[in-house]
């Protein structure tokens, strides 16, 4: 009797411990969140055609294998940026412009530390399938963590667009054309700027059906004749999705340099000053866009701004009142036959 | 009086030919297929020549730069519509000129189909056709329509085939700059919730991409809740204030209360949204952005602040939430 009370004592006790300590280590048994996806992909595909592919994942974690559920969602635009407004609600209604109902990929994937995986995806149109652009996302979700107060979890997107190609609704109308600065939320358009210009930027509203790139080019010319050309007016590639007014910004002087991430090569680029003077400045916009086989459509547009520095100002404005000056000094000159009241009046002998 | 001369005698006098398009049969890069041009001539004046020269760029007056892979030269014109009798009078690797005796144009609407076309090999960008319609036979002298018609390679797989465009996010309590390395903790306790004092705790993220759109980073997830009761968040920045509840977070050095760090890493295009990048104000709206950058950027490593306020007749209970944060590249 008495072995057995222990064998129940030290029973309970292994039990109270195994509970004591089981939500500590699943917490800390929990997924790595660290990953590297990519995060872009495009494809053109004709209806009644399929396109298999990849999806490259790699586990950062040393230690810590990534366990990852993989869903795909809608997503829209946020404002007229290129951020995605993810549609990450699961009674989310299907765009129209979904994806989803046409990719098909595993569903989770555990990635064993520092290490990659290659996933297989397939997108596939079915025939007849109207032509037009189409785009979803595919969202990879690491585990979240149990316990605590504030629980983390990290997730990556993949952004897939697919273009079917045929004759499309294509209709980009030009909003706002002309001298940009700031960043995020707080950038806008300007008609007089005191820091030296840097960016110009362009607004268009698409009506269509397909996503669109514009390629072209903005002419800047100086009240002195001086010309400017940026000859790429969309850098990133960038896209207006379907009924977004997408601002395109570029920079009217690029620095460019070569980076290096994780072993990957890789350009970046930054805008620097142009050697503007200050004045006013003329610019010309002539973009085009259309799809294969469709139109090439051309968007013109004129914009003009003023680069007045503070300097410029200042020294305008001692000149004007030293202008000023002299000329009253002129006129009371001729009005009372003598001059202002700070010159003295000449001796006589 | 040149420079006014040159203004006006420029393009700007010549009409713009409207529905211009070109269909290329393949839009495999150096794939060797026919292209179809189709354009509406605008004047009504004898036609003798049509100049089509393919660069990068569609504007008439910029230097033009030939695209790479592109070749022509071996273009034959085997199907014209419209305006017709022309003949292919010269070519190079992007250059053909059209030909025909002078006559008047009839037939606005007119297409051209070129076969033995090798298109370009660049995925990354856009070429273009400058169309121009003279009187001469060979494209000389005074132009009379002009226009330029865009085209573009693609692979079935995928555009960016240089760099492989990669987008690399971790999330922890400690993470380092370029992400291998966190401490593997992904909770936090913050402590008892009392209306006098303000709950803090904080958390780190690193991210950083090649890919030319840059990336952006959403913070998702519910505010506080135990239950049915809920620890509301500023919809805007706000300063902590205890004894009101508040669950709020930033991405900056904080002195009141003491918490957080600015973002670490000397990649400047990677910033906190504006919203969360204010010392000693707190927001939490689920879907923000709350980072991001608009183009390439190397790691970058950005401490997220908690703070949690309650008021005195908070219900009791376990409050807790957990953050899913989001990093995607931009379009």
């Amino acid at each position: 009797m008495k072995r057995f009370k222990s064998i129940v004592v030290a029973g309970f006790a292994i039990l109270m411990t195994a509970a004591y300590l089981l939500p500590a280590l699943t917490a800390s048994a929990a997924s790595s969140a660290a990953l590297s996806i990519t995060p872009k992909k495009n494809y053109t595909i004709e209806p009644g055609k399929s396109i298999k592919d990849t999806l490259v994942i790699r586990n950062l974690d040393k230690e810590v294998p990534l366990q990852l559920t993989l869903r795909v969602v809608d997503f829209t635009f946020n404002d007229d940026g290129g951020t995605p407004k993810l549609m990450l609600a699961e009674d989310a209604p299907q765009t129209t412009w979904s994806l989803k109902p046409f990719m098909t990929l595993p569903k989770s994937v555990t990635i064993e530390p520092d290490s990659s995986k290659t996933l297989d995806m397939k997108v596939e149109i079915p025939k007849g399938h109207g032509a037009g652009s189409y785009y979803s996302a595919i969202v990879y979700s690491s585990g979240s963590s149990e316990g605590g107060n504030v629980g983390l979890s990290a997730s990556g997107v993949t952004l897939v667009f697919t273009q079917i190609p045929g004759k499309v609704n294509e209709d980009l109308t030009l909003e706002k054309f002309g001298a940009y600065s700031g960043s995020g939320n707080q950038a806008s358009y300007k008609y007089i700027m005191t820091d030296m210009p840097q960016i110009m930027a362009y607004t268009l509203k698409n009506d269509g059906n397909v996503t669109e790139s514009p390629v072209g080019s903005i002419t800047l010319k100086s009240m002195f004749g001086k010309e400017y050309v940026i000859d790429d007016v969309n850098p990133n590639k960038s896209l207006a999705l379907i009924g977004q007014s997408r601002t395109f910004a570029s920079c009217i002087k690029l620095k460019e340099a070569e980076i290096d991430l994780n072993g990957k090569r890789s350009r970046s680029t930054e805008c620097t000053k142009p050697d503007f003077w200050p004045g006013l400045y003329t610019a010309n916009l002539d973009i085009f866009y259309g799809q294969n086989g469709n139109q090439t459509q051309e968007i013109v547009g004129t914009a003009h701004f003023w680069y007045l520095p503070w300097w410029f100002i200042l020294l305008v404005t001692v000149v004007l009142l030293v202008i000023a000056y002299y000329v009253w000094r002129i006129v009371r000159r001729v009005k009372y036959g003598r001059p202002g009241p700070r010159t003295k009046a000449p001796r006589r002998r | 009086m040149l420079l006014v001369l040159l203004v006006i005698a420029s393009p700007v006098s010549a009409m713009r030919f409207q529905e211009r398009s070109l269909y290329m049969n393949s839009s495999e890069p150096g794939a060797t297929t026919f292209y179809k041009v189709s354009f509406r001539y605008m004047s009504a004046q004898p036609v003798g020549s049509v100049d089509l020269l393919f660069c990068n760029d569609p504007i008439p007056y910029h230097p033009c730069v030939k695209p790479t892979g592109l070749d022509v030269s071996n273009a034959v014109l085997s199907e014209q519509t419209g305006e017709a009798n022309f003949s292919v009078l010269s070519k190079t690797d992007n250059h053909i000129v059209l030909s025909r005796l002078p006559s008047m144009v009839t037939n606005n609407s007119s297409s051209y189909t070129f076969d033995n076309i090798v298109n370009p090999t660049d995925t990354s960008q856009a070429f273009s056709i400058r169309l121009r319609s003279h009187a001469s036979t060979n494209a000389t002298g005074v132009q009379i329509d002009f226009g330029s018609v865009r085209g573009q390679v693609t692979t079935g797989i995928t555009i960016e085939t240089q760099v492989p465009p990669m987008l690399i996010f971790c999330v922890a309590e400690e993470v380092s700059e370029n992400c291998t390395g966190t401490n593997d903790n992904y909770y936090k306790d913050m402590g008892q919730l009392t209306s006098d004092s303000t709950l803090v705790t904080k958390s780190q993220m690193a991210v950083g991409t090649n890919a030319s759109g840059g990336f952006a980073i959403t913070a998702n997830g519910f505010p506080m809740s135990a239950g049915t009761s809920v620890i509301d968040s500023p919809t805007v920045p706000t300063e902590s204030k205890p004894g009101q509840n508040q669950f709020g977070i930033n991405l900056v050095a904080n002195s009141a209360p003491a918490i957080g760090n600015d973002p670490e890493g000397t990649w400047a295009n990677a910033v906190p949204a504006e919203d969360y990048s204010i010392p000693n104000h707190y927001k939490y709206v689920p879907g923000d952005v709350i980072a991001y950058s608009p183009n390439v950027s190397l790691m970058k490593k950005f401490t997220v602040s908690y703070i949690v306020n309650a008021r005195e007749d908070l219900k009791a209970g376990v409050y807790n939430t957990t953050i899913n944060y989001i990093a995607s590249g931009r379009f």
